[in-house]
């Protein structure tokens, strides 16, 4: 399995690319903090909605912005698989090596992992139709906002341990 | 200049902050600096795309409120940007692409302030109207000059024809991305107006 692993995760060979292309690695970079700006411009705006910043937008106006938070979320992912399978570029270790010993990394993920559940927890617990009546200054209900604080939260600690990693490699 | 550059580079406190093993030092700042970013450029981003009609949904004067915030994230930035820059000072001044990135800054900074100064005027225009051409022109500066912000920060650490080249790729995925989300929005926009019909 390791071994699977090992070899799965550098084919293809990001990091010959990388070093091939200099370009990549600093436009990888570039594409990761748009990707943060949307995240926190369309997931966080919602959030912070939900917690009684600017209410008097009406809540299903604000999920118009979700998709631009998605968008931000999935480039982050593109270019974050790039920086992980492609870390040899940087520095003399296997992508397997990366995950299995970096902390940060790891509580990155974690972090990742529980904002998707409390994502879930949203949506089971039939809030997305809850607040989606909320018209201009209404109050969310007490669960929206802690699902809302849990959401802000969870994002703010994958962009901090995010900036972490280079301390463990 | 350059004996004042070095005493700040060497103070005690840039020198703890840059050589502290602790996550807590440089680590941390840098954090702090990237939380800022996200929230000035995002929440003004987000007022922006009211302005220019792309989420015409959202009603314009309760964006106001989102301005502490906005200026909340701009001060960390400051604050966490001088502390960043004192780390380098010396190599930092001598760096085209660090002048780059301030002087867009301060661009944007100009635009939004006028950006909100025309789309929230006084008497409030109704929360359905359209952005001013005004509003319309300062937003789309704005967006430019982050985005020309946050590439110049990215790119202080490297050689300048990797920098150039970076820039050119970014152009070009940055030209794919948005056509790609005009033609998203230009679909959900239809479907929006024809669900109101």
């Amino acid at each position: 399995m390791e071994q699977f692993l090992r070899t799965w995760l550098e084919w293809p060979s990001v990091a010959a690319f990388i070093m091939k292309y200099t370009w990549s690695w600093p436009l990888g970079e570039t594409l990761h903090f748009f990707g943060i700006i949307l995240l926190i411009g369309g997931v966080g705006m919602f959030d912070l909605r939900l917690l009684g910043v600017a209410k008097g937008l009406p809540v299903k106006a604000v999920t118009r912005l979700l998709p631009w938070g998605v968008t931000g979320f999935f480039l982050c992912v593109v270019t974050g698989l790039m920086f992980v399978t492609g870390v040899r570029a940087n520095v003399p270790m296997s992508p397997y090596d990366v995950i299995k010993s970096n902390v940060w990394l790891q509580l990155k993920l974690v972090f990742i992992g529980l904002a998707g559940l409390n994502l879930g927890l949203f949506y089971v617990t039939g809030m997305n139709r809850a607040v989606d009546a909320l018209g201009p200054g209404a109050d969310a209900p007490a669960l929206a906002k802690v699902i809302a604080f849990a959401s802000l939260f969870f994002w703010l600690g994958v962009i901090y341990f995010g900036r972490l990693i280079p301390e463990g490699l | 200049m350059q004996e004042f550059l070095e005493s700040i580079e060497n103070s005690a406190f840039s020198s703890y902050i840059r050589e502290s093993p602790s996550v807590l030092g440089y680590s941390t700042v840098l954090a702090l600096h990237t939380f800022g970013m996200a929230f000035l450029v995002g929440l003004s981003g987000v007022i922006a795309l009211r302005v220019l009609g792309i989420i015409p949904e959202l009603p314009l004067n309760p964006l106001k409120k989102l301005m502490p915030m906005i200026i909340a994230g701009f001060w960390l930035n400051a604050v966490t940007g001088v502390v960043l820059t004192s780390l380098a000072a010396v190599s930092l001044f001598r760096n085209w692409d660090f002048w780059v990135k301030l002087a867009a800054i301060v661009v944007a900074i100009v635009a939004l302030t006028k950006m909100r100064r025309t789309a929230f005027a006084d008497p409030p225009a109704p929360d359905d109207a359209p952005g001013s051409p005004e509003a319309r022109r300062w937003a789309k500066v704005m967006l430019f000059f982050w985005g020309l912000a946050v590439l110049g920060g990215r790119l202080t650490a490297y050689a300048t024809y990797i920098r150039i080249q970076s820039a050119a790729a970014v152009v070009v995925a940055v030209v794919v991305l948005l056509l790609v989300a005009r033609a998203l929005v230009r679909r959900t926009n239809r479907r929006s107006v024809e669900a109101r019909v």
